[in-house]
């Protein structure tokens, strides 16, 4: 069993969220880091990723704007989704040779990790062939989407636990069209302590790599970076 | 020195990667250790960084195209 930090960012935009994961990212490549999860929430956010286009987000700008939605191009696989609070954001920065995996099998083990957390909820989430990510009855409730350079990995999961679900409207999430989502709170019927939802998040991430993860603070770790 | 450009071993071998970008061209100058190709699967990034300084000699697999893991996409030359 190794060791590793878990890193929770909060509520925290993500350009500056990604800042910090790309200054961990170097430290990681370097020898300076060992594994880390980053954890964050964001406000209410479109990604694009490297597979996406604007033509996935289905609202204009200004309703956008209205809406208080931030719209960012980004470093990970795949196209367009919705980040909000409520939603939890796991970044694993890893080695892939430690964990003995290769990418995509790492991918895929992402997506078992989001299974066990639902299964600890007594849901039976599962995959969908030719559609990454988790689904529930039908509908995405989990997503994976990473990027690897030199065998590290940084980006990572979402999962929907309390979130607003209605800006998922607004774009063709993954690039599908009219894909149904839904969320644990949804599909509860209940509230769900993102707290809780993290803890089960944390072990079982813990388990599936291997890893006894050790709290810090963004401050604390940070002053240890050169 | 020939130095080659491959697919890193940290994709599925069974799968095939599409080479999204080179990010420098034939003749240019690139640095170890800096990003020289993107290249994709679902879901997936995967950054290739130079193996070594010098000169992009050649792009074997170019953008918009397949390759597997371990598959030479392109060379570069230089002392290392």
């Amino acid at each position: 069993m190794g060791s590793g930090y878990w890193l929770d960012l909060g509520l925290l935009p993500y350009a500056p969220a990604f800042a910090i994961q790309k200054r961990l990212f170097e430290a990681l490549t370097t020898g300076r880091l060992p594994a880390t999860i980053i954890l964050q929430e964001n406000p209410p956010t479109f990604t694009i990723g490297r597979d996406g286009s604007q033509a996935n987000i289905l609202a204009a700008p200004s309703q956008l704007a209205a809406l208080g939605i931030e719209v960012v191009e980004v470093t990970r696989g795949g196209d367009v989704t919705y980040h909000g609070p409520g939603q939890i954001v796991a970044s694993p920065l890893l080695y892939l040779g430690t964990v003995g995996l290769n990418a995509n099998q790492y991918l895929h083990r992402l997506e078992d990790v989001l299974i066990g957390v639902l299964a600890g909820y007594g849901l039976s989430a599962g995959k969908l062939a030719g559609y990454p990510g988790v689904w529930l009855n039908g509908s995405k409730i989990g997503a994976v989407g990473i990027a690897v350079r030199n065998g590290y990995t940084f980006h990572g999961l979402s999962l929907n636990v309390t979130v607003d679900l209605m800006p998922f409207d607004l774009i063709n999430p993954c690039g599908v069209p009219k894909m149904p989502v839904t969320s644990l709170a949804r599909a509860l019927g209940r509230d769900v302590p993102l707290a809780e939802a993290r803890g089960w998040l944390r072990r079982v991430l813990g388990s599936a790599f291997g890893l006894e993860l050790l709290d810090i603070s963004w401050p604390d770790l940070e002053a240890s970076l050169p | 020195m020939r130095w080659e450009v491959k697919v890193p071993p940290t994709a599925d071998g069974a799968l095939q990667v599409t080479v999204r970008s080179w990010n420098r061209a034939v003749g240019d100058t690139v640095t170890q250790g800096a990003d020289l190709v993107e290249a994709k699967t679902e879901k997936i990034t995967l950054y290739v960084t130079a193996p070594a300084d010098g000169t992009l000699a050649e792009i074997t697999i170019a953008a918009g195209q397949k390759a597997r893991v371990g598959d030479v996409i392109g060379y570069v030359e230089g002392d290392g």
